[in-house]
């Protein structure tokens, strides 16, 4: 049981970090879907940080940890389906972005619109689809992802894939660590705002009522972390179905109470809390949301459990 | 980064069930519902520990200086996980073990290191912690319990309250208050540590029913009651540091989490054995009690790897108490609300109830931890703050 980071972690942690340091956020062409980072991830995609967990010496939670610093950033990009997900179902290197989709497989995903393969889950198996980028018709989103279809899967390039269970334990760690680190960033933006913006002649931070909240967020955000990495060392159906269920069932309570602390601030597209806070509202209905992981948790921990 | 166990750890976890299966009595569960507290699990803590330490395992961590075996932290905290899942036979004496000897051990005189150490490592003392008072609890600068200067030591009028294991112990690791009027210090500065002897003339203890349980609670009542010098644990001014020492240690001693996961165990058992499993809602209600109980594991490990790794205590330690709190009251909505029933005929589940109910309140208000995570983990300004 080791919670420090191996230099090599450090390693590719920190030169993600330089990567974002100092990157611009494209101007929003459309309210609430944010544009995606083109730069950052040529960025990734040239560092090979991508494929992190193909490498020897490597593996999946290097793979979470990097998932999670960058879904602290406000930039967009799709990061979890290509490092977590697709080197589990063989999805070759460098075909990405990858979007997933549970049901229908002509059914809105996020990242569609940019995405060379869309992979969907249909219960009993799933499919892995080459996506041509002229069938992708895009869905107005509410979301700061942008969200597309697939006309029909007629004449694309489909390969069937059988372990659904390895691709949705790979989901659900990408998800968890994907929503780990929006909470963490969306929390480090209200902590600076709180701290600055006064009411009745003391800072917001400085009530007890705000400082408790805030407090259970960072909860929240923790556990979110831990429960996400620890899945990604064990690559373990149960522990997968923890992470993201427990960090699909805090969404709710730290997006209001983030909200409710920025004001009509956080209504605005100008402050900048949409950009993780309509990222975590995208998430939590993936896979089913929070009561699907529970009851897929239980039937790992109780094994004759029916999922 | 990894989340497995070494082998090491792996054969010591092993060892300590195996101890555990091997003394525990075939009557252990009926008494182990009565809490660490109770006549019975007090009187069998004696036996309990006397084979523990002959064992081996109930000092282990302390420095061979002392009696122990300079063993790693993580050894200590797998014997407590242990431990507590199966009811802490070890009863009051966990904190002797845990916190009570160390502190001994770090500000302790030569003197009181030989007098109470060797009982505590062989299984032999009770101690009770007389820190609360009518009107300090979780604001424990303000307690109130007066130590006067006399001829040779103090002498100490006072109550403590909600005083656990006061009852059956034999020392009491005692705050009071240099008075201001008799040169003492103000605030903080003005507590002193006195290690009293449960036995001395002016010393009546009166338990509390309580709705968690026999033997857990009770006020003390101190009547001119003298101390010596020599009982002095660290110089006057010196207790607030020793009290957040003892604190760290304390926290980080009791993995609750674990008995509210076997407990959860314990309770699908019963609902498979009922027919009532196969309803989703029971299952996902159970997943997200069980989601709560592996947070509070991991942010607890997350603290005893920062002490295995030598960091200065941090803001975890309030975050971790805040996440125990959560699960042992998720787990105990869940059982509450699908197995009424084990609260009327499952004494072990009753028993985890009374545990879960005092969670967040017992070791201090579980909101002081959110004060402390506001503070020294998000940086937000003080309550008092102004522009």
């Amino acid at each position: 049981m080791k919670f420090a980071l191996t230099d090599d972690q450090a390693s590719v942690l920190n030169e993600v970090e330089r990567m974002l340091d100092g990157l611009a956020l494209p101007a929003h062409t459309e309210p609430v879907v944010a544009p995606y980072s083109d730069t950052l991830d040529a960025a990734l995609a040239g560092s090979g940080f991508l494929d992190i967990a193909r490498e020897d010496g490597f593996g999946t939670l290097d793979a979470a940890l990097m998932v999670e610093r960058l879904a602290r950033s406000p930039h967009i990009v799709e990061a979890g389906a290509s490092a977590i997900v697709a080197p589990a179902i063989g999805l070759e290197a460098g075909l990405r972005p990858v979007a997933l989709v549970a049901g229908d497989p002509t059914g809105p995903a996020r990242f569609l619109p940019r995405a060379q393969v869309l992979v969907a889950d249909l219960g009993d198996h799933a499919l892995a689809i080459e996506v041509d980028p002229a069938r992708v018709q895009p869905v107005d989103s509410l979301f700061a992802y942008g969200y597309g279809r697939l006309d029909s899967l007629d004449g694309l390039p489909v390969r069937r894939i059988d372990d659904v269970a390895t691709l949705r334990r790979r989901w659900r760690v990408a998800v968890a660590a994907e929503i780990a680190g929006c909470m963490a960033g969306a929390l480090s933006l209200l902590v600076e705002h709180v701290k600055a913006r006064h009411a009745f002649g003391r800072p917001l931070g400085a009530f007890q009522s705000i400082q408790h909240r805030l407090a259970m967020a960072a909860e929240s955000a923790e556990s979110s972390r831990w429960l996400a990495l620890r899945a990604a060392w064990s690559d373990d159906d149960g522990d997968a179905a923890q992470a993201a269920g427990f960090a699909q069932s805090r969404i709710h309570a730290l997006s209001y109470d983030l909200h409710q602390f920025s004001g009509a601030m956080g209504l605005t597209l100008e402050y900048p809390l949409h950009l993780w806070t309509y990222r975590l509202r995208a998430l939590v209905g993936e896979l089913g949301g929070a009561g699907a992981q529970a009851r897929a948790a239980a039937a790992a921990a109780w094994p004759d459990a029916a999922e | 980064m990894e989340f497995g166990w070494s082998i090491q750890e792996q054969a010591h976890r092993v060892r300590v069930r195996e101890v555990l299966a091997r003394l525990l009595p075939p009557d252990w569960e009926a008494m182990s519902v009565h809490g660490p507290g109770s006549d019975q699990q007090t009187a069998y803590s004696h036996r309990f520990c006397a084979e523990l330490h002959r064992e081996g395992l109930l000092v282990p961590h302390w420095p061979r200086a002392h009696g122990g075996e300079d063993a790693e932290v993580w050894q200590q905290f797998i014997l407590g996980e242990e431990m507590w899942a199966a009811g802490e036979p070890r009863g009051p004496q966990y904190m002797n073990v845990n916190w009570i000897g160390p502190v001994l051990m770090r500000f302790g005189t030569s003197d009181q290191q030989a007098r109470y150490l060797p009982p505590i490592r062989e299984g032999r003392a009770i101690w009770c912690q007389g820190f609360s008072e009518p009107s300090a609890g979780s604001d424990l600068a303000a307690l109130r319990t007066r130590a006067v200067p006399v001829e040779g030591g103090y002498r100490v009028s006072g109550a403590k309250v909600w005083t656990s294991y006061a009852g059956h112990a034999d020392t009491c690791f005692l705050l009071a208050r240099v008075p201001a009027d008799e040169g003492g210090a103000g605030g903080k500065a003005g507590i002193v540590i006195l290690l009293t002897d449960m036995a001395s003339p002016g010393i009546q203890v009166k338990q509390i029913p309580a709705l968690i349980g026999e033997g857990d609670i009770h006020e003390v009542f101190f009547d001119d009651v003298f101390v010596a010098h020599a009982d002095r644990l660290g110089e006057e001014g010196q207790a607030w540091e020793i009290i957040n020492y003892a604190l760290q240690n304390e926290r980080v001693g009791i993995a609750r989490y674990e008995f509210s996961r076997r407990m959860l165990d314990r309770a699908v058992a019963r609902l498979k054995a009922e027919g009532r499993w196969c309803d989703p809602s029971v299952q996902e209600r159970a997943g997200r009690a069980l989601m709560l109980c592996e947070a509070a594991r991991l942010l607890v490990y997350r603290i005893v790897d920062g002490k295995a790794r030598g960091l200065p205590p941090d803001a975890y330690g309030a975050v971790a108490r805040w996440a125990v709190v959560l699960a042992d009251n998720g787990v105990n909505e869940f059982l509450t609300e699908f197995l009424p029933a084990g609260l009327l005929d499952d004494p072990v589940q009753v028993a985890h109830h009374q545990r879960a109910i005092a969670a967040g309140i017992a070791s201090g208000a579980a909101e002081i931890q959110l004060n402390l995570i506001a503070r020294r983990r998000l940086d937000l300004p003080s309550e008092r703050a102004r522009p």
